[in-house]
């Protein structure tokens, strides 16, 4: 595997910056989770639930303090089997028992890579400060992620992703004109500051290849997201055209380039739709065709690109009557058999169950613990000839229970034997 | 603690892929893996027909006048690279024997034809990393469908799950919606990043090139969040709707986020600021430090924030959420991200003089602080063709 070798420490939560260290994983990094019995990952104890067989969980929706307080175990909850899969290990330290920091130093010092998504400060309150690990380790690359870094006038703000969203102009961008913004009803941005959390790892591993020199890399969840807005930043700048203006955002309707019919469309059934995208002169006739060459098609409104792009609303209800009367897979797959860029709105049960693609490119992979049955669970979406990425990392095993691999790593990394192990965990060192 | 102060000087020092040579043969839909590669500090070479690639036809154009060197568009995903313009596919090939990376977009029978399938090029150059981004990936029953982003973002369920929620009837009376900025394929294109610097840290040791198979379908389809693991869970589906704002007293909207689950310091914190600006009502009544008793009366939690955002902008509102702990941003249109004084401090805008116009232009930096080996952002965008004799003398064969 690609980071075959590599070993990351990784004090990551929540979704953003475990997302980093997932991508790790999944490439043949050694990633070694560093947990808490006594304040488990909020995700570990967060609806929703995976069930015992037979069982129905609870959806998410009102994750309060109060389901958390009930969950049910450390290793049920859902969301953290989104982010934790590439074959990560968990280990529990208590960091402010004497013994627990000592061993966490000791970990330090035969780690890669130390990453970790506190609030600014909060490793090195614990005596694991930059200064202390590269005592430790001179070529430590130690990889922080909060929400506004670790640098700047408001390093103590904190984030979600839908607080990086609205930050950052994404919230914004989605939307119907003079309306107020729908936003995005999820955290985009835990995965994209999450990838950029995999870049800045792979960047300080590739920079101490050459060099020798680890580094600390400090990534926010606000600067991976400026650049996603594209040229819009720079035709309001340029061009005196701000995003914020009357009929601005503009729906599923983009401007450049411009083009219609385009949008998503109704499709039979209760709340169904599909996307239909003509970018082309080519994409229209090929629509025109697969709709049986329906008159108003000849139209002289609509000969031209600028024609249908002034009477898109026209044009919208015209193809709208025809989609709405069809299944919207029957109008993906009648329209992309003719050359019409199409496709159906999915959701997460229609990914799974419903998409053939996914299914042939082995999209999800099985994947359960010792507490939880195999789940089809996602890793990296891509594929490497020589070095092939796997959703259950090098050890090709699920997301890990709490601490179930204590006496694997510090026997493995340390040396440690299974007494020295029941010795610590009698002491309280392991929780 | 070292802070950026500390590193201006850095900003001279060479980027992790410095002396990395990448050949960039791609449409609009995966321009965004080159300019990460070309921040990271490679040497991004786009190979453009003489007449540019596509992305130089697409606007916004500056001052709305067409031209393959005043796209908007292309250079936004364009800023840090070289470019060369090639007449026929041996140049290409030619380029790729002097290169790393190959990143492009050609489906795999174009590849073929084109002599730029992974075979041939391996065995000329064993080193050579080749990644192919097309919408589906290079195989399975979709493998040759067309795919724009929003089309890719429809499959993929962001938009399943964006939008507005249903009218007082229970129907969605408004569509799926899609972000703009082309979402989907700045995931894809991300991910080919990612698998490109793999690639790159196994062939360190190994040597050997290999063949990258990003499909933009994929990457879109494993980006949202918890959905997959929630109708896992329960058998239910996220329908779509807008995240609890406030709106302020100047109209702004802020995204106010109250994580009670994290822990009772997130209440605690909230009602001490509540209390401060004289707003919390019943929720001074010990009943509700019961985390239980709070979930059950969370109306009159929300009804507290509304009295609150009666009183304050935007801004300000934001700021206060913030300095109770809470995870509150005020929504922004990207324009307005350039003012914001943290990123400033952070130095992430940067200006790249444009000496063809006479003129500079603020670009998005640094998605990381790394001060070792600092993002690189010297290079505008390229004109068409602009460095087509510069590569050709600097490059050898590897």
């Amino acid at each position: 595997m690609a980071l075959e070798g590599l070993r990351i420490l990784d004090f990551t939560r929540l979704g953003f910056g475990a997302q980093a260290t997932l991508v790790c994983g999944c490439l043949g990094a050694e990633v070694i989770r560093v947990e808490s019995t006594r304040v488990p990952d909020a995700i570990r104890v967060m609806p929703p639930f995976v069930p015992e067989p037979g069982e129905r969980g609870e959806a998410f929706g009102a994750a309060t303090l109060a389901n958390a307080t009930g969950a049910p175990s450390a290793n049920r909850g859902g969301i953290f089997y989104k982010y934790n899969t590439g074959g990560k290990r968990s280990l529990t330290v208590d960091a402010r028992h004497p013994k627990g920091l000592a061993l966490l130093k000791e970990l330090v010092a035969h780690s890669d890579v130390v990453t970790e998504s506190f609030a600014a400060g909060t490793l090195a309150r614990w005596g694991l400060s930059y200064d202390v690990m590269r005592a430790i380790r001179p070529d430590v690359i130690y990889v922080s992620m909060c929400g506004f870094g670790h640098w700047g006038p408001d390093t103590n703000h904190v984030t979600m992703g839908p607080t990086a969203q609205a930050l950052t102009g994404l919230t914004f961008l989605v939307g119907l004109p003079d309306r107020p913004p729908a936003g995005w009803s999820f955290s985009y941005l835990d995965h994209v500051g999450g990838y950029l959390g995999a870049v800045a790892v792979l960047a300080g591993v590739i920079h101490r290849g050459r060099t020798g020199e680890g580094q600390h890399i400090d990534v926010s969840q606000l600067e991976p997201a400026t650049a996603l807005s594209g040229a819009l930043l720079l035709d309001a700048m340029l061009n005196d055209r701000p995003s914020r203006r009357p009929g601005f955002p503009s729906g599923n309707r983009r401007a450049h380039p411009p083009c219609a019919p385009s949008g998503a469309y109704r499709a039979r059934g209760d709340d169904r739709w599909v996307v239909v995208s003509c970018r082309t002169e080519a994409h229209w006739a090929a629509l025109v065709g697969a709709m049986g060459t329906p008159a108003w098609a000849a139209d002289p409104r609509f000969a031209t690109v600028a024609g249908r792009v002034e009477h898109a609303d026209e044009l919208d209800a015209l193809v709208e009557a025809w989609t709405s009367e069809r299944d919207r897979y029957e109008v993906m797959e009648v329209l992309q058999r003719s050359g019409v860029p199409a496709g159906a709105v999915q959701d997460a049960a229609d990914r799974l169950e419903r998409d053939p693609q996914l299914a042939a490119r082995r999209h999800y992979t099985m994947l359960g613990n010792a507490e939880v049955d195999e789940l089809p669970l996602e890793g990296v979406p891509f594929r490497m000839s020589a070095t092939p990425p796997h959703t259950g990392g090098r050890l090709r095993r699920g997301p890990p229970c709490l601490g179930e691999d204590n006496e694997a790593v510090l026997g493995e990394v340390l040396g440690m034997s299974a007494d020295d192990v029941a010795a610590l965990a009698s002491e309280g060192v392991l929780s | 603690m070292t802070g950026p102060a500390a590193t201006p000087a850095a900003t001279t020092l060479p980027g992790a892929l410095e002396g990395v040579r990448v050949v960039e043969l791609t449409d609009e839909s995966a321009e965004y893996c080159g300019r990460l590669l070309a921040g990271l500090g490679a040497d991004v070479v786009k190979a453009e027909p003489p007449e540019g690639a596509p992305s130089r036809h697409i606007g916004p154009f500056l001052d709305d006048e067409p031209g393959p060197d005043r796209s908007l568009a292309f250079w936004a995903d364009n800023v840090g690279k070289r470019s060369v313009v090639v007449h026929d596919d041996a140049e290409v090939r030619a380029l790729c024997r002097r290169a790393d990376v190959l990143v492009h977009t050609l489906a795999p029978a174009q590849a073929a034809a084109r002599g730029l399938d992974f075979g041939p090029l391996h065995e000329s150059s064993p080193g050579l990393v080749v990644c192919a981004v097309t919408p589906f990936g290079q195989d399975g029953p979709w493998a040759d469908f067309l795919a724009d982003d929003l089309v890719l973002m429809a499959l993929g369920g962001s938009m399943a799950a964006c939008g507005y929620g249903p009218g007082p009837d229970g129907v969605y009376d408004t569509p799926p919606l899609a972000c703009h900025g082309d979402q989907a394929w700045r995931t894809a294109s991300t991910y080919a990043a990612l698998a490109v610097l793999g690639a790159l840290a196994w062939r360190a040791g190994s040597g050997q090139g290999q063949f990258l198979d990003v499909s933009a379908h994929e990457c879109s389809a494993s980006m949202t969040e918890w959905h997959l693991m929630t109708y896992l869970c329960s058998g239910q589906v996220h329908r779509r709707g807008p995240h609890p704002t406030l709106t302020a007293a100047d109209g702004r909207q802020v995204a106010a986020l109250n994580p009670d689950f994290l822990g009772p310091h997130v209440f605690a914190g909230m009602l001490e600021m509540l209390e401060d600006e004289g707003v919390a009502g019943p929720l001074s009544d010990p009943a509700f430090s019961d985390p239980v008793h709070r979930a059950g009366n969370y109306r009159e939690v929300w009804r507290a924030l509304k009295r609150l955002a009666e009183k304050h902008d935007g801004e300000t509102l934001y700021r206060l959420g913030q300095g109770a702990g809470l995870p509150w941003g005020v929504i922004r249109s990207p324009e307005e991200v350039l003012e914001d004084r943290h990123l400033r401090a952070r130095g992430h805008f940067v200006e790249l003089e444009h000496p063809e116009l006479a003129r500079s232009v603020t670009y998005p930096g640094a998605p990381f602080l790394a001060p070792r080996s600092p993002w690189v952002a010297r290079r505008r965008p390229p004109l068409l063709g602009e460095h087509t004799d510069e590569v050709g003398s600097q490059w050898s064969d590897r």
